[in-house]
Parts: C-alpha cells; structure tokens; sequence
C-alpha cells in the first residue's frame, strides 16, 4: 500500500470522493481511505434480496442533479453516470382513493393540485416559478460556497431589498416552521400534507422552527429528482473513476484509527491494521465529528474543551429511516389510479400522509422512541430503470419514517422487530394496490436505522444527514460553530463530510466548500472558478 | 488465491500499491471428522514440517513422500508459470514422459502415472484414507475430475502445486477487482456496468463493435469477450456470420459438470471449534477446512453423485477469512463462506433448486455440529445459500461452471474452447476470446486476459507484455 | 449625453461608480473582473440577434478601473463574477425599467461567482448596480426600451 501522499482523506463517500477528484485534478497525490469494501458510502446499491435486484440500500433520490458544479466539474456523466428524471415524480395517495402527483411538467402538476384546491395550484405556480428563478443564487449562496452566518444572510437580504420582491424569501422565514410557511400561503390540507412531506424526505423536518427558510430552495427543486440508473452505487464509480484516472487512489478496507499529529499539525493516519500513510499537505475527514475529533486525535492534541463540546453538543437527527427492500413479480397498481393513472407511474409515492398535522403526531411519538403505524412512502426504480431487476420483474423500495432509539430498550430492539415491521409497511401498500399479493414479493430484505449505524458508523445513531437539520445547525453553526468553516483547530486538518455545510443527502456540497478553503490554505489553483 | 506470486497484472500494474493486500494462513486446508479422528492438515510451502508432522499421525511414509513431492511441485512453479502466462502449446505423451521421469522418477513414479485417473495415482500414492478424501475434494474443486483417464500428471503437477499454496485477500475477494478496476481507471479504460451485451457488430466479416442496451460502440481495433464460446458465437455474433465447422463447435461445447459449486454463507457468533482439534489446534485456524466427509468411500459417492446430477450429502470445504481478517466481519463475529460440490444448473428444476436453496445449509447444519458442536443454530446469526443455478444467472456462468467449460481432455490445453480456436483468435477477425472458456480455463490466474491481449498485441503490433526474466 | 454601450456610456458609468464610491465607507480591498455578457435576443437593436457583446470591467478597490469590449471567447484577464443575459433585460436595467436583483431573483440574468462575497458586500454592490442604472443620461440611437413586443 501506498505509504506517502499529498492529501489522505477519511472516508469514501460522494463527499469524500468529489474532494478526491478535485484534488488529484489539481495534480496533488490523493489517497482516499475508505473503511467498508465498497467505495460510496450512501451511494450503496446491494443485491439484498436476490441476484439481480438492485437495490439502493440509502440514497436513492439525487436532488442536485445539474445544480451541484462536481457534476460538470467532474465530468460524471462521462464517467458513466446516467440520470434519469423520471416525469411523474411523486404522489400522495389519500384513503378515500383521490391522489396528488408532481410531475416534471408544470402544468401537469398544478392540474393535479387543482383538483383539490384551485387557489393552491395558482400559488403554487407561483411559489413554484419564482423559486426555480432564484434557485441558482439560492445554490450559489446557499450551497456551494462555505458557509454565511444567518446575520450575515439577513443583512444582505436587507440591503437588497429581496424582502419587499418576493414574499418567499422573507428574512422572518429564519423563525418559522415549514408547517407555518405552509399555512400562511397553501389552504387545502392535502397539498400542505404533500409539500410538506417532500420536505421531509429531504431531510427538513416540517415543524422545526427556521426551516422555512430553506423551504423556497427545496420547492425550486422539488421536480428535479433524478434516478441513477444501474443503482446509485454507479455515481461512486464514476467518481471513483475520476479520481484513480486522475491518478488519486482509492484503498478499500482502511479503517482509520488515528490521525497523526506533528506540532499542531496533521502530518497522516494510523488504520486499525497498523498501517500507516502519512500526509504531505493535509488530512481531511468525511467521517462524523465524533470519530474525527474524540478518536482519530489524540486528547492531547485538542482543548479538552473542544473535546467536552463534541462529546455533548453535537446534534444528531432525532429521526431515522426503515427500509423495506423488495423483489417484486408486478408494478403496484394503485386503486388510486381511478382517480389519477398517473399515480401507477409516480417514482415516490407517500402512502397515507394526508395533513400536516399526521406528520408532525408521528415526529411527536418518534421523537419518544415510539414507532408509528406505518405511513410508508413506495419507489419502484424499475418503471424507469429496466437494468435495475431481471427481465419481467422489479425492485421495490419502502421508507418509513422511524426512530432510532426504540422506547424501552434503545436501538438493539431493532434486532427483531426489522421482520415484523417490514411486514406491516407491506401491508399498507397493499392496501393501497390490491395486486400486490403475497406471493407477487419473491423476496425483501428489511433495513432498519440500526442497520445503517452499523454499516455506515459515520451515520451516528442511524443520522442519515449527519446532523441535525435545525437553524442553530446549519451554516456556519454546523456542526458547532467552532468547527463551522471545514478548519479545526488542528492545522491542516479538515472536515469535509456531511457534518458540515450544507448537511448530508447527495450534495457533493461540503467536500465542494471544503475545497475552497483547502484551495486557500494549501495555495492550490482554483481551476474550477474559472467562469 | 494462488496465483499471486506469478500473476502478471499485479505487478505490471502495481495493484499493492493500489491497495491490494494479502494474508497468507499458515494452515491452509484440512479435513476434520465427527468422530473426532485426529484432522489433516496441510500447511504453507514454508511450513511443510507441520504438514509432515500432522500426516505422520497417520502414516510416516505418507508424510514422508508428500513432503518430497511438494517440494518437487514447488520447484515446478516457473514451468507452470510459463505454461499459464503463455498460449497452449501441445504436451505430448513424450513430454509427459520425460517430466515424470525427469522430476519424480527417484520417488517410484512410472511413466504410465500419465495415463492413469487422479482416483487411482491417490489411492496408488497414499495409503492413508483421510488423507485420500481430502486429496479427492480438494482435486475436484481446483482441477480435475477425478475419475478422469490420463489427468495423473495434472496432479503431481498442477494440484500438488496449489494445494496449500493459498492467500486471501484482504477485505474479500471483491478488493483483488477493485484493485484491478482501479489499475484500469488510472489507464484510462471506461468501465460500463449493467450493460449486458446483446451484439457483436460484424461489417465485412470484421467484429467493429457492440450493441448494448440498444445503444452501439464502435471498436476501432477489436472486440474480446470475457463471455463464454457459446454466448459469444452463438448469441453475439450469431450462427449467420459463422462458419458451419465453427458453429458445430460453438454448440457442442459443453459446461459442468466439472467445476459446479454452490456457495453457502454464514454469519457466526464464534467461528467452529472442531472435535478433531483435540488432536491438533491448528484445523480450528485452517484457512480450508473440509467438513462433513468421513473418508474416500463418501468422498468419492459424494463427487459421482454431483456429477451425474443428484444432490450429494450436506458436506463442505469452509473458510472462516475474519479468523484473519477482521473487515470481514463485525467486532467480535464471523463470516463463514464454503462450497458444495453441486450438480449443474439444468440437472434441477427451478423449485428444486429453491428448495436445496431452503433446506441443503440446515442439513449441512447437522453435520457442521457434529463436527464442532459449537455450531449450534444460536451460534449462527442468519445464513444464505447460493446455488448454480443463481450462478448462472449472475455470472453467466453457465451451469453455473465457474470455468465455462467442461474440463475434459477435448476441451484443455490446446484444445480449449475447440482446437480451431485454441489462440483466442476466432474466425472473426478483430473478435478475441478472454474469458474462462479459453485456455487454461477456471480460476483467479487472470491468464486468459493476458494471453488475449498477447495474442491482440500481436495482431495490432503492441508492446509485449512479456517481462524476460520471468519468461511470460 | 453617451450612446448606450458605447466607450462615452461606459467612460459615463464608470465616473459616476467611482463618485459615489468615493463617498463610501468600508469598500473591499482588492482586484476583481466581472464579466458582462449580452446576448442578442432578437428585440434589443443594440446586439444582433444570436450575436453577443462581451464587456469586462475591472474593479480596483471598489472603484471601476476601466472596462473593455472583449472579443467573446477569451477576456484575457481571470473572470471573478460573470453576469450573462438577454439584451433587452440589460437594456431595460439600464433605461431604469427593470430592477437588477429583480433580473437576477428571476434567473433572467444569470450571475455566477462567488456570491457568497456579493451578498457580504450587498452595500458596495448596490451602489454599482444603481450607478449602472441611472447614474447617466443614456441616448438611445436606435430607440429605447420597452420595445412593445415588436421584434427589432
Ligand atoms: C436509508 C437512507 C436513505 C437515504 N436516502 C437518500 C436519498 O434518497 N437521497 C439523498 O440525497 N440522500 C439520501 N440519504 C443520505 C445520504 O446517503 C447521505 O447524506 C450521504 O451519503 C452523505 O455523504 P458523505 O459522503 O458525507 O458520507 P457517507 O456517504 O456516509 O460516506 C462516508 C464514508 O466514510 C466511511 N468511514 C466511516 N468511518 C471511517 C473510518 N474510520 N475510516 C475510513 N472510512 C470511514 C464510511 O464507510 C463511508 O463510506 C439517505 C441515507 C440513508 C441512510
């Protein structure tokens, strides 16, 4: 194994991956650490079930499609991603058979909110259009630049006079709840049920104050969702691709330990084996602030304060998610589709959210460690990916929202529950199509938030975004606001995973701000500014 | 794995430095009993006085003279380097002759060794009868059939060679891919997944690319296959472009039932502690370790029942990598992986193979416990077979014959896929064979790709990859 | 009185930047070009129609320094913002019609750079925008925005 470079980085995720490949472009020797045997992190396709099925163990909705710079940056598409974005991009299917689709065409989906409120489907038209305008600044801003603090943001939002263009991005959104956004613009309790729950697969809780201030952002990509065909697992290879090309180099089964420390400064890292690789310019983490900052460094090496402020005040997400994977003979079909065809051909389909307030009695038992009856949202890849099953069948995909304490006995109670639960989620959605009988489900496999700590353990607690979606955490607070701007207090180590701004989901955002600040301190010619 | 220390593209691409890491066990295979006999074991080139000592325990002069003919086989290595890294070339009776005379003639080894059956050179060799049944199992998964008439040399040579001289990778299997995935992505090589092949474009009797997923490539200077002679001639290029005699050929290849396995796998608490290691510790630590065979009689029922495509008796060669491996499995668990010998994929139905899929691992349960009564149903945290008919499926290994290919004399050597098509050149011009189904067949050599490529730089005037001092 | 885009109306633009500039506090320190691309749409008849106008001003300390024509491709100097639209929105931001952030909120006039430093000198860049404006008379040879539908 390779024994000296330029850069290590901890942690093969897209984040991960994405600094890797800027970086080797820039001609800087990278070596990419990765713990489990696959590079990806959350970009995991497995065959869980039977040889054939792929199917997308965590992300399976890439949202930043052509909005994140990597994508051209890193020529993923040349590298052998292809994207899909599927026309009928979601649906809420209600009880009583009616149902709501978001389609690509703007049209299309404001038809379908008209039919339960006329006055919604005109504001959202408008909300809809307005944000798809300022959704590049919203990016340029918000995204893909390191960090600004909500002072700094409010100021300028001032002086631009932005308050007084559009009602959307007013400044009092930094104290609202996306339940409120709602309220104060939507009527009809089906759609609010529907955004809202959209924002939520997107990892922002509907009823945390100060969401609403990324809800514009959100609505602005809300039909931009794209599917990666061949299982998302395929972007980590064409990043990976990019990087080895690039002459960077990607070691598998490398458990970091330690992070070396010469002086203040990070000069390489120790694995579980022994092994060591040190560092000539910098070491970056994509792995969570605790492993990072509590294990990797010596105590010595850090302010015990810093240490105690880790240990206690790094927030993680107070929900998680449970899967149900399946390997299916048929496609749904929808007895909602009476009312809406539409629905048979929805990518995600929120089965059994019909308000606001359904959300948020779930977060509240969640919260608890209760688990809710389920309220599954269903994904079948495979009617827009042929690729992603054998020939005349499908893969199916449940998410229910969960936490990851259960009440009573912690998280270990997953361990025999995953059968149970699953088999619960696949009711409701037989429920709400009939022709899904037990014997159309070949095979499934359940995944439960145990079960991504355990295969993720960056993902602390089953935190898939890798902290707190909450205002005092996003930005220049998150992960703490000492910590903020991918700097530590360790010279020349970085932070460049999902604990960072902006958050986790399929961003390539912090590993792309990392960058910046790698590029400054490093003295490394930003290439990639060129505009 | 062991092939590591003469395979070429480790070194010509530098895959250690690109992560790729090994361990090598000191004991490397073993045969263990429910009895409680003491075990077989065979270890590492460097540690032949254990292996000594553990078959004395039976019989010295067994010991004695495998000890010789190991080291004899090891010093074979560069020949059967050569021999591997280089297009076949025809052996004849002579050759044979003068190699068996020439290496082992002072050990009492005749030239008629070279027309005998492995069966029948074991049994002629060996007298101990555990040592027989391993030697059996351990034939039929990296070799030969062992019933088959003049395949002796193969096991003086080739098997005795590879017996015990195995390395895991570190991390799996899959990170020797990966490895050599990454070598491909630094040279600039385009991997493109799920994208199965439906055609070879032929213009003007030329193979000029593919057609996948409906889309064409165009290949300016060839196409090879890494599919098998079959799918590629047959389905790919397809019976109109190919000669009568070549598609003769194409449909008389044949697939299994020589190297069929089904995998099963499990996730354990502990890691199986035998009865027989009473006797001797180090079968607890063996990287291969045969379970469920008593001696030569069921071994042999066991390979024959297989063959003529019944479900043998719930027996295993098992490998428990996290003893040496702890990215294997969880902190303070363990993965076990094996192979039954299985019949071929047609030889059952689809529902019969869900039901060895749903019952065959419980039966091999049984006999695992009576082995190592640690391996009780609570020490096993959930456990997975696969068989070959998911093989095919999966690999398109058709069969599900890891080689894609029968192993029989008139598919080897200079024979293999078919004597017209021995160079990994076909009647195609531009299309090339470079999987299994060509020369030498099965197994993670990596030699049909760099013979193909010999062959392709050689027609498209390419460097030669042939490093001198290691003669391929 | 300077004819829209040409040297006297930008010679005009950049005086009147740098007047108001100078009574600033707190300008950033600093070199920065900006590109200005504007493209033919078809209604403004001061670019034909599939043809582009490039500009790049350099920003030296928060005062214009100058600005040139460029010839499209290759501005000569490294770009830090760029701000790209159709004519007409150019000509009407500059007839004081349409609101720059306006512009910019509907994505009609894309900007790309490092916004994060835009939106921290929000005070120093609206008093660019304004200048650009109405800081000058502009003649209109050609006829002046809002062209009423009519295609030019
Ligand atoms: C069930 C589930 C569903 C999701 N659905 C979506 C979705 O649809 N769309 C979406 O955009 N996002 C989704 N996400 C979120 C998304 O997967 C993550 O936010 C994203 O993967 C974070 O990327 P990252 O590169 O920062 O970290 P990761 O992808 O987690 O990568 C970090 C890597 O570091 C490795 N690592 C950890 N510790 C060490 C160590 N000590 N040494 C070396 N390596 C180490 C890990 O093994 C991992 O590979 C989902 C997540 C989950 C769990």
């Amino acid at each position: 194994m390779k024994q000296v470079c330029d850069v290590v980085i901890i942690g093969a995720g897209h984040n991960g991956l994405t600094l890797g490949a800027y970086l080797a472009r820039s001609g800087l020797d990278v070596v990419v650490l990765e713990r489990r045997h696959e590079e990806g992190g959350g970009l995991c396709t497995e065959e869980l079930t039977r040889p054939g099925f792929l199917h997308n163990v965590h992300a399976n909705y890439h949202t930043f499609v052509d909005m994140a710079p990597a994508i051209t940056d890193l020529e993923v598409r040349e590298n052998g991603v292809e994207y899909v974005r599927p026309e009928v991009q979601m649906a809420s299917i209600f009880d009583d058979g009616t149902a709501l689709t978001i389609h690509t065409d703007l049209d299309k989906t404001c038809e379908s909110m008209a039919r339960f409120s006329e006055t919604d489907a005109e504001t959202f038209r408008r909300l809809h259009t307005e944000a798809h305008g300022f959704v590049d600044l919203l990016l340029g801003t918000l995204m893909y630049q390191p960090p600004m603090s909500v002072k700094e943001l409010t100021r300028a939002l001032a002086a631009f006079g932005v308050e007084e263009r559009t009602e959307f991005l007013s400044v009092r959104l930094r104290r609202e709840t996306i339940n409120q956004f709602l309220d104060q613009h939507f009527t009809n309790d089906r759609i609010k049920a529907h955004l809202a729950f959209h924002g939520a697969v997107c990892g922002y809780t509907n009823d945390v104050a100060g969401l609403a201030i990324g809800f514009p952002l959100l609505i602005g990509k809300i039909d931009n969702w794209h599917l990666c065909l061949g299982g998302s697992h395929r972007l980590a290879h064409a990043l990976w691709r990019d990087l080895a090309h690039h002459g960077g180099t990607l070691i598998s089964d490398a458990e970091v330990a330690s992070i070396q420390v010469e002086d203040g400064r990070a000069v390489g890292v120790r694995l579980t084996t022994g092994e060591e690789i040190s560092a000539r310019r910098a070491v970056a983490s994509t792995v969570d602030v605790e492993q990072t900052l509590l294990e990797f460094v010596d105590p010595t090496d850090l302010s015990p304060e810093l240490r105690t402020r880790v240990a206690n005040d790094v927030v993680h997400k107070d929900w998680s998610l449970f899967s149900v994977h399946a390997a299916m003979s048929e496609l749904p079909e929808y007895t909602a589709a009476e009312f809406d065809p539409d629905v048979n051909r929805a990518w995600v389909v929120n089965l059994g959210y019909a308000s606001t307030d359904d959300l948020d009695d779930d977060w509240r038992l969640i919260r608890k460690g209760g688990l809710p009856d389920p309220r599954p949202n269903a994904a079948v890849n495979s009617l827009y990916d042929p690729t992603d099953a054998p020939d005349g069948c499908y893969t199916g995909l449940l998410r229910q929202f969960a936490p990851y304490d259960l009440h009573g006995g912690g998280a270990g109670q997953w361990e025999g529950m995953g059968r149970w639960y699953a088999q619960r989620c696949l009711d409701v959605w037989r429920r709400h199509a009939p022709n899904l009988e037990a014997n159309t489900f070949i095979d499934w496999a359940p995944f439960t938030p145990l079960d991504i700590s355990r295969k993720l353990v960056n993902m602390v607690r089953g935190d898939w975004m890798m902290g707190e979606i909450s205002l005092d955490n996003l930005l220049d607070q998150r992960p703490l606001p000492e910590l903020g701007e991918y700097r530590t207090p360790i010279d020349r180590l970085y932070l460049a995973g999902s604990t960072q701004h902006p958050h986790g989901f399929i961003t390539f955002g912090p590993g792309y701000n990392a960058l910046q600040i790698m590029a400054d301190d490093l003295d490394i010619d930003p290439w990639w500014r060129v505009i | 794995m062991e092939f590591f220390d003469i395979m070429p593209m480790i070194r010509d691409f530098g895959l250690e430095a690109l992560g790729l890491r090994t361990v090598m066990p000191e004991a490397q295979a073993a045969i263990t009993f429910a009895d409680g006999r003491p075990p077989v074991v065979l270890h590492r080139p460097d540690l032949l006085d254990r292996t000594h000592a553990s078959i004395a325990r039976y019989s010295g002069t067994d010991a004695d003279l495998w000890v010789e003919l190991k080291k004899r086989a090891i010093g074979l290595q560069d020949l059967l380097a050569t021999g591997l890294y280089n297009l076949p070339t025809e052996a004849t009776m002579a050759d044979l002759t003068a190699l068996l005379e020439g290496v082992f003639g002072d050990l009492g080894i005749t030239p008629d060794f070279a027309t005998k059956s492995i069966k029948v050179v074991i049994d002629e060799l060996f007298e101990t009868p555990e040592l027989r049944a391993l030697l059996y199992r351990a034939t039929v998964e990296w070799g030969y059939p062992v019933d088959q008439a003049g395949s002796g040399v193969a096991f003086l040579t080739f098997i005795m060679w590879t017996l015990g001289n195995w390395k895991m990778v570190r991390g799996g299997t899959h990170a020797l891919a990966k490895t050599m995935t990454q070598a491909c992505y630094r040279e600039g090589v385009d991997l493109i997944e799920n994208s199965d092949v439906e055609k070879v474009i032929i213009k003007d009797g030329r193979a000029v690319g593919v057609v996948t997923r409906g889309r064409e490539i165009r290949a300016e200077k060839c196409v090879a296959s890494n599919a098998d002679v079959r799918q590629t001639l047959l389905d790919l290029v397809g019976e109109d472009h190919l000669s009568p005699l070549w598609a003769k050929r194409a449909h008389a290849f044949r697939y299994g039932p020589s190297h069929v396995l089904g995998t099963p796998m499990f996730c354990l608490h502990e890691a199986p502690d035998y009865k027989s290691a009473k006797w001797d510790p180090d079968v607890n630590r063996c990287f291969y370790t045969m379970v469920g065979f008593d001696g030569p009689d069921d071994t042999i029922r066991y390979i024959r029942d297989a063959y003529s495509g019944r479900i043998p008796m719930p027996a295993a060669g098992l490998w428990v990598n996290s003893l040496w491996d702890r990215a294997q499995a969880p902190a303070g668990r363990h993965t076990a992986t094996g192979w039954y010998f299985l019949p071929p994929a047609s030889a059952l139905t689809g529902a019969e193979w869900e039901d060895v899929r749903s019952t065959f691992n419980e039966r091999f349960i049984d006999v695992w416990h009576a082995a190592a009564p640690n391996m009780t149903r609570d020490n096993i945290i959930a456990h997975r077979l696969y068989t070959p008919d998911q093989m095919e499926h999966k690999n398109r290994m058709f069969e599900g014959d890891f080689s894609n290919g029968e192993f029989a004399p008139d598919q080897l050597g200079t024979n293999r896929p078919f004597p017209e098509a021995s160079s990994y050149r076909t009647e195609i011009d531009g299309l090339y064979f470079c999987g299994p189904s060509a020369f030498p067949g099965g197994g993670v050599h990596a030699a049909c790709g760099y013979n193909a490529y010999k062959a392709i730089a050689e027609d498209l005037g390419l460097p030669s990859p042939v490093v001198t001092e290691r003669g391929y | 009185m300077p004819d829209i885009y040409t040297s006297d109306w930008y010679e005009a633009v950049r005086d009147s930047i740098n007047v108001k500039v100078a009574e600033m506090q707190g300008v950033p320190e600093g070199t920065w070009h900006v590109a200005i691309d504007i493209v033919g749409d078809g209604r403004s008849p001061y670019v034909n129609q599939g043809a582009e106008r490039n500009f790049v001003v350099r920003i030296e300390d928060g005062r214009c320094a100058w600005y040139r024509e460029v010839d499209g491709a290759d501005p000569g100097v490294r770009l830090d913002f760029r701000f790209r639209g159709p004519a007409e929105e150019f000509d009407r931001i500059a007839a004081g019609l349409l609101d720059p952030i306006d512009a910019a909120l509907r994505g009609t006039i894309k900007a790309r750079g490092d916004m994060r430093f835009l939106m921290r000198q929000a005070e120093h860049v609206q008093v660019l925008l304004e200048a650009y404006t109405d800081g000058v008379e502009t003649l209109w040879p050609d006829g002046r925005p809002p062209y009423d539908g009519e295609s030019a």
